[in-house]
């Protein structure tokens, strides 16, 4: 009888996620693009074929895995620094979290244009800084080197906050009787850090971290804002490069595939990672 | 008594006037036929009063309502698409550019309006404004404005405009050397589809060809090779800004507007933003035609938007006749005196109150005899994704421009044969 209590929450699911993803598979099994028509007619596995003979999704898929290890990264790190600070007991803390909050409250669009701003060449606040100490004209969305880190600032300018956010969820579940114990014993600052908040917050820190890596893999309105993928196509992510084939280009069919592709391989990297953490856990229990 | 009558009298004025009202035809409360336009908001802004007029005049019977889509060329092919792609698409007319339309065609979105365009009508159309309105030889759009890549350049600098791409290098340097401009030629350098245009004008000044009638690539040619190096070499050599391989036409026009730039190639919209009041180079500008090889023909990349029928559009042929009213020689008059577009009709170009309204008119009709359209197929939008990322690595990295325009060549080649295959 228990499983009749299951029903709404799994018919939602289903019709959520179930139906798009078999929709998405059915169509990448199909050519399905302006040269049919838009009709779709059955093409055995060709859309799969051309992707794995695609150099331009290999690409992608290098710099999205690029674009999203780097920000989510350096997010993790800068969000435990900020909810440490946030987590202070002080006056006005409340309207600090709340500034620092802001980022994370503006539409992604919108901060994209106000980077593409700060870096624009040759009228960009940021190039006025760099020629007026003298380094001369940086450049940055003009290098195909250098172009994908302004869009790493841009994402975790205005992510950090999120991942802050639920760490300082994490740290007030801390009970301060913890840290006075430890002081008591002798244990300094650095060492409260490392043995209790660390492993306290782990949940969060992994949480936040699924959160964030999955929606970094799909990024997509910052670099269409930020670059369009340029220059040199260095800055395109995969969930661009699926927007190009249906939008643009009018193929659904591969457009499905490319998007069925980047969903298993974003499982896939999850798995990884989640069995990379359960052995150096169990290193870790070995070794302290 | 006289109560009584004065109260049959009452009753007799309330039950007039409810008969009247239910009886007397009246034509306001008629609901008048609705006729839906998607436009990207620059053209909603600057038609705004053509519809107005319209709309007043109540005998027609018929209401246009204008979505205004967004600024950017490619948000408003996106939500174009999203509605058409409804099968049941809410517009009737949809202004869409000149190389969205064998995509619309090819898919079928888009009624075919030869029934309604009477070949006189069509043969007054200018030579460059008849461009990129058919697909498979029948019509599917009606050119609401003509447009085209333009040299402009800085009367108050030179006497007279480069012609050769030489010359245009050599002055911005020249320019440049004797600190009259921190610039010297800007021009549309980012990985999108102002590259692609810049690049065809270019490429036929060499006289090369990007994909011929038999729908065959040429980038792997000399002069398409050539172009490319020209391209690059104005940056080496710093004829253009580094920056260039980012800019668009809005950054493009910011630095020529500031007075930082001797030229600049853009279309023609950007004429009268130069004439407003917070331009630094108002009266100083020129405009020409882009600059070529010597011996090859100065050619102008076909830009313009035009008006189709969606094939869900329930009254076509009354959506035939608004696209008539609002390309109309006097709407085209209109739109020229007041926002600067550039007229589809041949004979307005020899109007005497248009030209003696706009010094640049002659350059206009010149640039629009030397136009040259983007390839026409389903697939361009492909083709010119290849070629502006090739390019853009050429503009930016050290990439070979022979390397890059063979990869574009086999690219290009292996999109319109995985298309072959599908027919």
């Amino acid at each position: 009888m228990i499983i009749l209590l299951f029903i709404p929450a799994l018919t939602l699911i289903i019709f959520a996620f179930g139906l798009p993803i078999i929709h998405y598979t059915w169509l990448s099994l199909h050519s399905a693009s302006v040269l049919t028509g838009l009709k779709l007619l059955p093409n055995y596995g060709a859309n799969w074929i051309r992707l794995l003979n695609d150099q331009r999704f290999w690409q992608d898929v290098v710099q999205t895995l690029r674009f999203a290890t780097v920000s989510v990264s350096l997010e993790l790190v800068l969000a435990v620094i900020i909810a440490l600070i946030l987590d202070q007991k002080l006056k006005s803390i409340g309207l600090i979290r709340a500034i620092s909050l802001l980022p994370w409250a503006l539409p992604t669009t919108i901060m994209a244009l106000g980077w593409r701003w700060i870096f624009n060449t040759p009228y960009g606040p940021l190039e006025r800084l760099s020629s007026f100490i003298g380094l001369g004209s940086i450049n940055i969305l003009s290098s195909p080197n250098l172009a994908w880190l302004a869009t790493v600032v841009g994402d975790v300018w205005k992510t950090t906050p999120f991942v802050a956010l639920i760490l300082l969820a994490g740290l007030q579940t801390i009970p301060d009787d913890l840290y006075e114990a430890f002081r008591l014993e002798g244990g300094s600052q650095k060492q409260a850090f490392f043995r209790i908040t660390l492993p306290l917050i782990e949940p969060y820190l992994l949480l936040s971290m699924l959160f964030r890596l999955a929606q970094a893999f799909g990024v997509f309105d910052l670099i269409q804002v930020m670059t369009t993928g340029g220059p040199a196509g260095s800055t395109e992510s995969l969930g661009l490069y699926a927007y190009l084939n249906a939008m643009r280009f009018l193929d659904f069919g591969y457009s499905s595939t490319v998007m069925l592709a980047s969903f298993i391989l974003l499982i896939t990297i999850c798995l990884i990672g989640w069995v990379i953490l359960i052995q150096l856990k169990k290193v870790s229990t070995i070794f302290i | 008594m006289t109560m009584n009558i004065r109260n049959i009298t009452k009753t007799l004025f309330i039950i007039t006037i409810i008969l009247s009202t239910i009886f007397i035809p009246q034509p306001s409360l008629s609901k008048p036929l609705e006729i839906e336009i998607l436009m990207p908001a620059p053209f909603a802004e600057s038609t705004k009063e053509l519809i107005a007029n319209f709309n007043k005049d109540k005998r027609r019977k018929v209401h246009i309502n204008v979505t205004r889509g967004p600024l950017e060329t490619e948000s408003v092919s996106d939500l174009a698409i999203s509605s058409l792609l409804l099968g049941k698409s809410p517009y009737d007319i949809i202004l869409i550019d000149v190389t969205w339309l064998p995509k619309y065609a090819a898919s079928g979105w888009l009624a075919q309006m030869d029934e309604w365009v009477e070949t006189e009508r069509w043969n007054s159309l200018a030579d460059g404004a008849k461009e990129g309105n058919t697909y498979n030889e029948k019509i599917y759009r009606w050119p609401l404005v003509s447009d085209m890549g333009l040299l402009y350049w800085r009367t108050d600098l030179i006497e007279t405009p480069p012609k050769t791409t030489m010359e245009l290098l050599e002055q911005s340097l020249q320019l440049k050397r004797e600190n009259k401009v921190r610039y010297g030629y800007v021009w549309q350098g980012k990985q999108y589809e102002g590259l692609s245009c810049v690049f065809l004008e270019v490429l036929n000044g060499f006289g090369g060809e990007w994909l011929d009638k038999n729908n065959k690539v040429h980038l792997n040619s000399d002069s398409s090779v050539q172009a490319a190096k020209w391209l690059k070499e104005l940056i080496s050599s710093g004829a253009s800004p580094r920056s260039v391989s980012n800019f668009t036409e809005n950054e493009s026009l910011q630095v020529f507007k500031s007075g930082q730039s001797a030229f600049m190639r853009n279309w023609p919209y950007a004429w009268s933003e130069l004439q407003k009041e917070d331009s630094e180079v108002k009266g100083k500008v020129g405009v020409t035609t882009m600059v070529s090889q010597t011996g090859e023909d100065q050619t102008a990349t076909l830009g313009s938007w035009g008006f189709s029928i969606t094939k869900s559009a329930k009254n076509k042929k009354l959506a035939s006749e608004i696209i008539k009213y609002l390309t109309s020689e006097s709407a085209q008059k209109y739109l020229f005196l007041n926002y600067g577009y550039t007229p589809t009709t041949s004979n307005l170009f020899e109007n005497t109150t248009l030209k003696s309204n706009s010094p640049i008119l002659a350059n206009l009709k010149l640039a629009l005899s030397k136009t040259k359209a983007r390839p026409k197929t389903p697939l361009y939008a492909q083709l010119s994704d290849v070629l502006q990322r090739e390019l853009s690595s050429v503009l930016s990295e050290d990439i070979n421009p022979k390397e890059a325009m063979y990869k574009a060549q086999k690219r290009s080649e292996e999109i319109l044969s995985s298309a072959g295959k599908l027919k």
